[in-house]
């Protein structure tokens, strides 16, 4: 049996609103804004219509059942009740739009913004780009000095780090929920594993206040460390998170 | 002692082993299976808890004493949360299995499933338990007979019981808040609360009634919550009464005061009228609370890791003059300084209770906003802030100009007409605050609105637990709109979708009637 054409067409945007129902929302349970499913439907919508109506004959195909509808008599009982549902629906609808929304302004927000090439670090101008995490060295040199050092940044993190980023690295802290933005987890892939030591060094001294415009410093209640910890400290406690986490820092050599 | 000690620890698990594996053979087979390995559960502790617990397992890591509860002490071989008979030294492993793998609720120990095999957790408890050199298995377990469901009775039953005698509101209090006036101190001498059985998101195990019958029936090791089991106590309740307890203390959350994540917005309703102004005003009932996370102040000099609330309740309502601001947190103590009955519960020096609101001193056209820690320098805060007041000075609003934590300029309150009043009752606070929607200082007030998104925070110092300063609990930053009433547009809007698409459909039918028409003549 042939599917008709129109009903192909319904077929085709149902699968896909659903599939991007079950992708983001069940499976990833990603927050999807409402605005973007719209627009992204809008698009799936003109894009399946020009497939639909490639050609004359497609066309004709396709708004058939609507043409015939409208105007075969023998479908006059049909009509009448679709004629009274409509515009009923759509009346529903712009009524809906119209209340009042209650929902929270969405806070768009960079998450990794760019760092700047210097920056104000324990009162010196430092360079970013050449920055380096000075015990990283002894990776390979002191092996046994490098694991005392990270063990050190082991109790600087969790003396200073665990009530927000969380006793696993994982952002879960006990007060993490009382955050928002929530504090970072370091475990998934896509933050230190990311990033290059030195900044991690330029977020962690200069903390939330120390983010440019974009990153909306006025809302991260990640402290400022330089007012708590010394260079040193920031510096093993780096080791610490990618030690702890298994990532490696990005780095310009090897990439 | 010692005969005593040798009987419980080797004879005893070795009858009940011996009972067990001729009673339930598969089930003794599978509990072997499950015994750990100590000395690879030393690799995991190492790896995974040796930060907290200390190296010698003795909970003095780096963070004990900014945490609270402060990290187990494993060489005590005590343990809090356990479903072996109260009069067992042992708990059940698998009731240390648990609290590894789920974590505990309202403290910093996280649950450990999503990096930790069951094995490695099973490895870890017997290596957790050799720093106390505990063996074998406890020596009796919880009774918990037939169940009791919950049920309107049953939770009748349990209140009566809760309540006669003062059984467990002695501790807990009449409403269930841990606010009554004993002093409880744990075997370390350290001073602990009572559970604020309305928060079931701070117990440690879970508030269904299933764990609320091991607490009361096993008692919590350490602490001074007893066992209702012991035949010896005088309280001592049977087993279905504990099950009725178990009911009314699972019943005692209060859904309406829960953390909904996705409840950002405080939505203040436009009434007509006077606002209520009384703390207690029953009006108040009808506005829904939005209830937020506190977390200390650990972002600001002087960090301060150990406050003493958790949530904070807020209701709004407005009229065509003024907003009400009402908000309620509960707190085990009124700290009033100079009162002496109050100093020695408080087993401190104390300072007043108080509570800020914090607004931008302009609504933000654009996403920027103040820091949330009391502002900055480009852009300051208003703080409104009430404390409770002392022997000599009575309850009291401040206003704060802000741009930095410790950077706050007083304001005469009463020029702004901001007003202030609190009521404490059974273990809660609740404050009305009130303030004309527009005052003459425009460009040192905040101008409330209709329909816009104010970004709104929260400060809470608690007297009795050395709050004051720059120590205190604290909110990011939320919204409170001032929701306007939808008037007639909505419906216009629809009636005039309504006639346009019916009229182009009309239109298209009777073209097509007519082409019909035109056809067939």
């Amino acid at each position: 049996m042939k599917i008709p054409r129109l009903l192909q067409a319904a077929l085709v945007l149902a699968g896909v609103y659903f599939g991007f129902v079950v992708v983001f929302d069940v499976i990833l349970e990603a927050v999807i804004p409402a605005s973007l499913l719209v627009m992204y439907m809008f698009f799936v919508t003109a894009g399946v219509f020009m497939v639909f109506t490639y050609d004359e004959d497609q066309t004709r195909e396709l708004v058939a059942p609507i043409k015939a509808l409208v105007e075969d008599p023998a479908k006059r009982l049909w009509r009448n009740l679709v004629f009274a549902i409509v515009p009923l629906a759509v009346g529903g609808a712009t009524y809906m739009q119209m209340q009042p929304g209650f929902e929270a302004p969405l806070e768009l927000r960079t998450i990794h913004p760019a760092p700047p090439t210097t920056a104000k670090i324990y009162g010196k101008r430092v360079n970013l780009l050449q920055l380096e995490n000075p015990f990283r060295k002894l990776e390979k040199e002191d092996p046994e000095q490098f694991r005392e050092l990270v063990n050190e940044g082991a109790a600087v993190y969790i003396r200073n780090c665990q009530y927000c980023h969380g006793d696993k690295l994982d952002g879960q802290g006990p007060y993490a929920d009382g955050l928002n933005p929530t504090p970072l987890n370091f475990q998934d892939v896509g933050t230190i594993a990311q990033l290059q030591e030195s900044y991690l060094f330029w977020r962690i001294t200069t903390g939330g206040p120390g983010l440019p415009k974009e990153a909306a410093p006025w809302i991260s209640s990640m402290p400022v460390w330089q007012d708590f910890l010394t260079e040193d400290e920031v510096w093993q406690v780096i080791l610490y998170l990618y030690d702890y986490t298994g990532h490696r820092p990005r780095s310009w050599e090897h990439e | 002692m010692m005969a005593g000690g040798l009987m419980k620890r080797i004879l005893a698990p070795a009858i009940a082993a011996g009972l067990l594996a001729l009673c339930s053979g598969p089930v003794s087979a599978q509990s072997a299976a499950q015994n750990g390995d100590a000395e690879k559960g030393e690799t995991v502790y190492i790896k995974r808890c040796l930060q907290c617990h200390g190296d010698e397992g003795d909970g003095l890591g780096p963070a004990a004493e900014r945490l609270n509860p402060p990290p187990r002490d494993f060489t005590l071989g005590l343990y809090k949360i356990k479903s072996s008979a109260f009069d067992a030294d042992l708990p059940n492993d698998e009731d240390l299995f648990r609290m590894v793998r789920d974590g505990m609720p309202g403290t910093a120990m996280p649950g450990w499933s999503d990096l930790l095999s069951e094995q490695e957790i099973r490895d870890v408890i017997a290596y957790i338990k050799s720093f106390a050199e505990l063996e074998g298995t406890p020596e009796g377990q919880v009774d918990y007979g037939t169940r009791v469901q919950t049920s309107p009775e049953s939770i009748a039953a349990g209140d009566k019981l809760f309540h006669a005698d003062d059984r467990c509101s002695e501790c807990h209090g009449e409403t269930g808040k841990g606010d009554a006036i004993k002093k409880l101190k744990n075997d370390n001498g350290e001073r602990t609360w009572p559970r604020n059985l309305t928060k079931p998101w701070t117990f440690r195990a879970s508030n269904d009634p299933k764990d609320i019958f091991a607490r009361i029936s096993a008692g919590i090791p350490t602490t001074q919550m007893p066992s209702f089991a012991d035949p010896k106590s005088s309280k001592k309740l049977s087993i279905e009464e504990r099950w009725h307890v178990a009911n009314y203390v699972a019943a005692l959350a209060k859904t309406e005061m829960v953390v909904r994540p996705e409840n950002t917005v405080i939505q203040a309703a436009r009434v007509e009228g006077e606002l209520p102004a009384a703390p207690d005003d029953p009006v108040w009932k009808t506005a829904p609370p939005s209830t937020f996370f506190m977390v200390p102040q650990i972002v600001g000099k002087s960090r301060f890791f150990t406050t003493a609330n958790d949530t904070v309740s807020v209701r709004a309502l407005y009229n065509d003059k003024q907003i009400a601001i009402h908000l309620e947190w509960d707190d085990r103590t009124r700290s009033i300084p100079g009162d002496d009955k109050a100093r020695s519960i408080a087993d401190a020096e104390l300072s007043e209770d108080a509570i800020a609101v914090q607004f931008p001193m302009t609504i933000p056209r654009g996403m920027e906003k103040p820091y949330f820690l009391m502002g900055d320098a480009a852009k300051p805060v208003n703080l409104w802030r009430w404390s409770s007041g002392t022997t000599e000075a009575p309850e009291r609003i401040t206003m704060l100009d802000a741009t930095g934590i410790a950077a706050q300029e007083a304001r005469d309150a009463a020029a702004t007409s901001v007003a202030a009043k609190g009521s404490y009752k059974a273990g809660t606070w609740r404050v009305v605050m009130t303030r004309p929607l527009r005052t003459e200082t425009v460009d040192r007030d905040l101008q409330f609105e209709e329909g816009q998104f104010i970004p709104i925070a929260f400060f809470a110092w608690d007297g009795s637990n050395s709050e004051s300063g720059t120590s205190h609990g604290m909110t990011t930053w939320y919204w409170l709109l001032l929701k306007p009433t939808a008037g007639a547009k909505p419906a216009i809007s629809a009636l005039i979708a309504v006639f346009l698409i019916g009229g182009i459909l009309l239109w298209w039918g009777r073209g097509a009637a007519a082409r019909n028409a035109g056809r067939a003549s």
